[in-house]
C-alpha cells in the first residue's frame, strides 16, 4: 500500500511533465492535441541520439553518475532534447496546426493533430525500428527503505521527482514573476483584449509551444529513464497525460501536476481495489468521476 | 464382324470386372474426402500438398476402404464463415464423411460446432491448437469426432510445470499477456503447478500497452516467490522483467516459448537470465520423422519447413487408415470410432508411406490393430482428440539460444500423465 502510494508519485512526476504542455496548448490554442504525448517520444528518442553521439565524443562524460544509472552525457542529452523537441513542435504548428487554425474548425484541429500523431508514431518507429530500446542495458537496482513493509525505491525515480519538482517550480516563477508570464495568462484570458494592449500574439503562441515541446522531452527522457523506450510509448502515454490535464482543470498549470500525482497514485492503488485485467480503465474512470462533480475539473474555471 | 468380337470382348471384360468386384481390391469406386484449408496464404497451399500427398500415396496402395480416394479442397481463406460454407458444401453436397482442416481454430471450431458435429462427420484438423477443443470435449460436445494432430499449449504448461519440480521450487508467481493465449497459459500453468505441488503465490495480468508495469510487479513481488512464471510477448515482457529484476525479484524465471526471442535477451541483459529456462514444444526426433522429410524432399524438392506439414501429413494418413479400418460404407463415428485401431501403442508399428499403408491393410482385415508411426512421431490422441509432442527446455545464451532438455514424445506423455 505504502510502496504503490510511493510508486504513484514517481509515476506521477513524468505525467506531470506531459501534462503541462498539453493543459497550456489546449488552453491557449483551444483545441484537444492528441499528438501531444508523440512529443514525450520524440523527445526521449532525440535524447537516445545524442546521448549516443556526445558518449562516443566526450567518453568522460559516458561514465554513470552513481548510484544513478544517468551519465553525464544523458545530462547535456536532456537539454538538447528539450531544445530540438521545442523547436520540432514550432515547426510542427508552422507546417499543419497554424495552416489548419486558419482554414478549419475546432474539429479540424483534433483530427489534424490525431494525423500528426501517426505520422511521428510511425516515423520514429521507421526509424529506430519497433523493438524497445533503452538509455542503459545495465539494471540499475532499488534501494530498500523499509523491510518492513517492504518499500522499494529506485535512485533513478528520485532523481526523476526532483527534477520534475524544479521544474515545475522554475515554470511557476515564470508564469507568476515576469512579464512573459501575465502576457500568456492574458492571451488565454481572451486572445483580441490581449493583443490591443500590445500582447504579441505569435511570439506567445511560439513560447507555448517551446515550453510545451520542452517538457514534453523531459517527461519522455524520465519516462525511458524509469521504463523503456520504444515507439507506441506516445500511444500507451496520452491516455494518462489527458487524464491528469482533464482531472486539473484545462488551463491549470497547477491543476495539471495535481491531475498527473492523481494519475500516477490512482493507477498504482488500482490493483490493490481492481483485478489485473481491469487496471486500464483506471484514467477513464477518473475522468468520469471528475467531469461529474467537476466538469471543469479540480483547477478548471468555466469559460464561454 | 469385327463390331461383333468387339463387342464380345467388351462384354468379356465387363463380366470380368463385374466378377471382381466382389473382391476386397476392387478398383471400380471412387470415395470422397473433404479439406477446408487456407489454400489462398502462401504458408496454406503446402499444407494442402501434403494432404494430397499423402492421399496420393495411399491410392498407390489401392485406396483406403476398397475404393480410390478423391480428396475435394476448398478454401477457407482463414475467414470463419468462408470455412463454414466450403465444409457445409462438402458434407452436403459431396457427401463426405471424413473431413481434413481447417488450419486456425477460430475456423475449425464453428466448422465443428455447426457443421461437422450436426452432420455425424469426422473432423481432423492438423494445426489448431486452442484448448477450447479440450473443452468442447471434456463437455461431451464433439461426440468423438474431432481429433487434431497439433499439439495444445497444454504440453508447454506441462512441461513448465516440470522445470519448476526439477528446480524444486516451492513457490511461484505467474505473470501472464492478459489475451487468449496468456490466460490459456495461465490457468493450465496454476493446474499443472497445483498437481506437481508447487504453490502459485499468485498470478498477475500484464495488460498489452501500458506505459508502466511497476504495480502488477510491485503485486506479484509483494508474494516474495522464490521463481516467477512468464507468459508474455517480448515488448512487454522486457519491461515487466526489467522492472522485476530492478525491485530485487528472484531470477529463478520459467518462461513459455513467446521470449525466445534476442530481442529479450539483449534488453534483459543475458547477466540476469543465468537462472531463466524457457519451454517449447519439438519436432519429434524419431527415424519415421526422418523418413517423412526425405519423402518430402524427393516429392517437392524442398525440406518441409513450413509450418504443420507433417501435421497435415499425419492427420491425412490417419483418417484414411481409420476408414480403411471402419470399413465400405462406414460413417463418420464409425471411422473416428476407427482411428483408436489405427494408433494403438500395442498395435503392430507401420510407417508412413504406401508399403506401410498397404501392411495395415492386411493386419486390420485380419482383425489387429496397428501403431502408425508419423511425420510427427508416434500419433496417439487422447479421449479429447488431442495429442501430445516432445519438447524442449531451452536457455539463452552468448550465442543465442541453447538447448537445455529434450523431452522425447513418451517423456511428455509420461510426465502429463502423472500429473492427472
Amino acid at each position: 500500500m505504502i510502496q504503490n502510494l510511493i510508486d504513484g508519485v514517481l509515476t506521477g512526476s513524468y505525467i506531470s511533465l506531459g501534462a503541462i504542455g498539453l493543459t497550456l496548448v489546449m488552453h491557449i490554442l483551444r483545441f484537444a492535441n492528441f499528438s501531444h504525448a508523440e512529443l514525450l517520444s520524440l523527445g526521449a528518442y532525440a535524447a537516445l541520439v545524442c546521448d549516443a553521439l556526445v558518449s562516443a565524443l566526450v567518453p568522460v562524460f559516458a561514465v554513470k553518475l552513481a548510484p544513478l544509472s544517468l551519465t553525464g552525457a544523458l545530462i547535456v542529452a536532456i537539454f538538447v532534447s528539450m531544445v530540438f523537441t521545442g523547436l520540432s513542435a514550432l515547426v510542427i504548428d508552422r507546417l499543419v496546426f497554424k495552416r489548419v487554425r486558419e482554414k478549419g474548425q475546432e474539429l479540424s484541429m483534433v483530427f489534424a493533430s490525431f494525423g500528426m500523431a501517426l505520422i511521428i508514431r510511425n516515423v520514429i518507429g521507421l526509424v529506430f525500428g519497433l523493438s524497445p530500446e533503452l538509455y542503459s542495458k545495465d539494471i540499475a537496482f532499488a534501494m530498500i527503505l523499509s523491510r518492513d513493509p517492504l518499500i522499494l525505491v529506485k535512485p533513478d525515480q528520485i532523481f526523476v521527482l526532483v527534477a520534475a519538482l524544479v521544474l515545475m517550480f522554475l515554470l511557476h516563477l515564470i508564469l507568476s514573476r515576469t512579464t512573459f508570464g501575465y502576457s500568456l495568462r492574458a492571451v488565454a484570458e481572451n486572445p483580441s483584449l490581449a493583443q490591443v494592449n500590445g500582447v504579441n500574439l505569435q511570439r506567445t503562441i511560439m513560447a507555448v509551444w517551446l515550453i510545451g515541446g520542452g517538457l514534453a522531452a523531459v517527461a519522455g527522457i524520465f519516462y525511458g529513464l524509469s521504463h523503456q523506450l520504444i515507439p507506441v510509448m506516445g500511444r500507451d502515454l496520452v491516455l494518462p497525460i489527458f487524464a491528469a490535464t482533464i482531472v486539473g482543470g484545462i488551463g491549470s498549470v497547477y491543476g495539471a501536476v495535481l491531475g498527473g500525482f492523481i494519475v500516477g497514485i490512482a493507477g498504482n492503488l488500482a490493483l490493490v481495489v481492481l483485478p489485473s485485467g481491469y487496471t486500464p480503465s483506471v484514467p477513464f474512470l477518473l475522468i468520469i468521476v471528475v467531469l461529474i462533480l467537476r466538469p471543469h475539473g479540480l483547477f478548471g474555471e468555466a469559460r464561454a | 464382324m469385327s463390331m461383333t468380337k468387339k463387342l464380345g470382348a467388351g462384354f468379356g471384360l465387363a463380366l470380368s470386372v463385374t466378377m471382381m468386384s466382389g473382391a476386397a481390391y476392387a478398383q471400380d469406386c471412387t470415395t470422397k474426402i473433404g479439406a477446408v484449408l487456407p489454400t489462398s496464404v502462401d504458408w496454406g497451399r503446402p499444407i494442402a500438398e501434403t494432404a494430397q500427398f499423402a492421399v496420393d500415396q495411399v491410392n498407390a496402395a489401392g485406396g483406403a476402404a476398397g475404393c480410390q480416394i478423391e480428396m475435394v479442397l476448398r478454401d477457407t481463406q482463414v475467414d470463419p464463415k468462408v470455412g463454414v460454407d466450403a465444409a457445409k458444401a462438402l458434407v452436403d453436397l459431396e457427401g463426405v464423411n471424413v473431413l481434413l482442416g481447417a488450419v486456425s481454430s477460430g475456423v475449425s471450431m464453428p466448422i465443428l460446432t455447426s457443421v461437422t458435429v450436426p452432420g455425424g462427420v469426422m473432423q481432423m484438423s492438423c494445426c489448431s491448437s486452442s484448448t477450447a477443443f479440450t473443452t468442447l470435449a471434456e463437455e461431451g460436445k464433439t461426440n468423438g469426432l474431432w481429433f487434431r494432430t497439433f499439439a495444445t499449449t497444454g504440453v508447454q504448461s506441462a512441461v513448465g510445470a516440470k522445470v519448476a519440480q526439477d528446480k524444486g521450487y516451492k513457490t511461484i508467481a505467474v505473470l501472464y499477456k492478459n489475451d487468449d493465449w496468456g490466460q490459456d497459459m495461465a490457468r493450465q500453468i496454476a493446474a499443472d503447478f497445483a498437481a506437481v505441488g508447487v504453490e502459485v503465490t499468485t498470478s498477475v495480468a500484464i495488460n498489452d500497452g501500458q506505459p508502466s508495469y511497476r504495480a502488477e510487479v510491485t503485486e506479484a513481488l509483494s508474494t516474495q516467490p522464490e521463481a516467477l512464471y512468464l507468459a508474455l510477448y517480448p515488448a512487454e515482457g522486457t519491461a515487466a522483467v526489467r522492472e522485476w529484476i530492478s525491485l530485487g525479484g528472484t531470477q529463478n524465471m520459467i518462461m513459455a516459448n513467446a521470449l525466445k526471442s534476442d530481442e529479450f535477451r539483449d534488453n534483459v541483459g543475458l547477466q540476469y537470465l543465468g537462472n531463466a529456462l524457457g519451454t517449447d514444444t519439438a519436432s519429434p526426433r524419431a527415424d519415421s520423422a526422418d523418413a517423412f522429410r526425405a519423402a518430402y524432399v524427393e516429392r517437392f524438392e524442398s525440406e518441409p519447413n513450413g509450418p504443420g506439414l507433417a501435421n497435415s501429413y499425419d492427420a491425412t494418413m490417419i483418417a484414411l487408415l481409420a476408414m480403411e479400418a471402419a470399413g465400405k460404407d462406414a460413417s463418420g463415428a464409425e471411422i473416428a470410432a476407427a482411428v483408436a485401431r489405427v494408433t494403438d501403442p500395442d498395435g503392430t508399428a507401420v510407417s508412413a508411406d504406401t508399403a506401410g499403408f498397404t501392411s495395415a491393410k492386411e493386419i486390420l482385415a485380419g482383425g489387429g490393430t496397428v501403431m502408425f508411426q508419423g511425420a510427427t512421431g508416434n500419433v496417439r490422441f487422447d479421449g479429447n482428440g488431442d495429442v501430445s509432442a516432445p519438447a524442449v527446455v531451452w536457455s539463452f545464451s552468448e550465442s543465442g539460444i541453447e538447448e537445455v532438455e529434450f523431452l522425447s514424445l513418451d517423456d511428455v506423455d509420461a510426465f502429463i500423465a502423472s500429473l492427472q
